[in-house]
């Protein structure tokens, strides 16, 4: 079996690296590509033995799971792209936040009557072996196609699969997640600066703090209250400490962010389903480098202004 | 090498769980005591195979690295007790937040010339081996002593030697650390569930995500805000996120949470030194039980108005 991945960028990288440290799939059976050669971490994808190519179709014809791991509005044009070589045997697996099975499905539903889909929601922490991942199955994906992402996916952290409904709230969750720990981190280590740490081992500690926790919550069938309160002995310090975080709303606020980010994720499906995009909302080196690629026309790839790009009916006559 | 636990509460449960699961000490070389065999810790330590008894004086006699795992305000009680019972091979480990090596010292020169004393400040995340743990070493201790306790501690976790200025730092810190974290995935799992997801995956996906992130910071060099960048991709879901919690002032709240427990723990350091503490603030039931024991006389432990306890001259003539 042999993976591919449209996008040579954070996350391409991050799956490579988790999939290679877990052996689930040797990095000579892995390609990725992108228009930019310049990318760091295309540096990094090369080092870990993957097959790095600026074309996307190179990408498709080597591989069996194709990865789509470019931002949500450059996913039209690859879908135009690629759509000519999908064959049978490719279980295509949409990372692109808020972009739905069936904005895809539509897509390629133009170059094949049955394209297998799965879209899915991980996270960066796949880099270390302990993301967290979802997925919900297309029209056309079989049980097997699950499994065999559920078993990708499980070698780099958690994994299941969900009603398709739920992933914008698992990006507001999950998907979004880290960045709220690593501002959590730096504060605890301010915290920590202030008090008289050196900045090194209160960065240290926080995380390792945090890192802790997480484990014992995730291997306790206890609430996670009922683990705060293990911890916070009468008259304590830290009781003195969650008082203050209660005082200043701290459970709200990460209410709140959950929230902003799953709406911002919706926000940004309904403007790619509903709304004309117009190209120059692409940042103009991009489009260009897309257009570069054989196989790519204007036309193809809807660029005239105001044109709806998840209902391209021109897009069937692509080929050059 | 025997280890020995004065007390045998949620402290002295998480760090045997701990070491036994890390094979670094066979359970029948560890005993625990407390006067209170209605703990629900004390049902689980002997479950691993500890040895428990009401009689700190036979912990003692028992082990070669006696850790003290008792609340702050009872340790001046267990000094005097265990006091005459000391050798000269005894390694004395303090995990009580905010009490003070010279304190513990100046107790223990009553009864012998050089008491080996290293305080300790760990964590609950022990319990699954992923504590954080600082110790500094008092004036008779000598290297090897250092070494053999950062070899049991590591064995759970991260541990580091520390100046014993800094341990009350570190307990605002990494000490009440894991309570802001069961606080952060409770509200984090309000968020989700908010936006549509079951409780169960919202607290599950809401821990690995911080687990995950953790483990990033832990083994990146990379500081925790370029982490934060990498994750945060330009007019996305999660920089909105993110503006909602600096709004919020979510940073800050973290500081104010460092600070309060570390203040609170020199507050409660302060207490013991100077103040006279009144035998009614012990919880009169523990008195009457530690008094029950052979050789606690109420001359002993001090049970007089407004004496101050780690100055007591009388314990010399405790013997019954």
């Amino acid at each position: 079996m042999s993976v591919g991945f449209i996008g040579a960028g954070q996350l391409a990288h991050a799956l490579v690296k988790g999939f290679a440290a877990a052996g689930v799939i040797a990095t000579h059976r892995i390609t990725a590509s992108s228009p930019d050669t310049d990318l760091p971490t295309v540096i990094g994808l090369r080092k870990m033995g993957a097959y790095f190519t600026t074309s996307n179709k190179e990408t498709v014809n080597k591989s069996d799971v194709l990865f789509l791991a470019v931002k949500p509005h450059i996913i039209p044009f690859v879908l135009d792209e690629i759509g000519p070589d999908i064959e049978d045997r490719h279980l295509i697996v949409s990372c692109a936040a808020g972009v739905t099975i069936s904005s895809i499905e539509k897509k390629l539903l133009h170059y094949r009557p049955a394209p297998k889909v799965i879209r899915c929601m991980t996270n960066t922490p796949v880099v270390v072996r302990e993301g967290a991942t979802v997925y919900a199955t297309g029209t056309h994906a079989e049980v097997e196609d699950g499994k065999l992402l559920e078993q990708l996916m499980a070698s780099v952290g958690y994994c299941t699969e969900v009603e398709e409904d739920l992933i914008d709230a698992v990006t507001g969750l999950s998907g979004s997640g880290p960045a709220y720990a690593f501002l959590a981190v730096d504060a605890l280590a301010d915290g920590g600066v202030k008090m008289g740490l050196p900045r090194r081992l209160a960065v240290r500690l926080g995380a390792q703090a945090l890192l802790g926790a997480a484990k014992m919550l995730l291997e306790s069938e206890q609430h996670p209250g009922q683990l705060k309160d293990n911890v916070a002995s009468p008259g304590g310090a830290t009781i003195h400490a969650l008082h203050v975080m209660e005082s200043g709303g701290f459970r709200s606020l990460l209410i709140n962010a959950v929230e902003a980010s799953c709406i911002r994720t919706r926000e940004l499906q309904h403007l790619a389903d509903q709304e004309k995009i117009s190209p120059a909302a692409i940042k103009k080196t991009t489009l260009d480098k897309v257009l570069q690629q054989p196989g790519v026309t204007a036309a193809g790839v809807g660029v005239r202004t105001g044109l709806n790009l998840f209902n391209s009916s021109t897009s069937k006559h692509k080929k050059n």
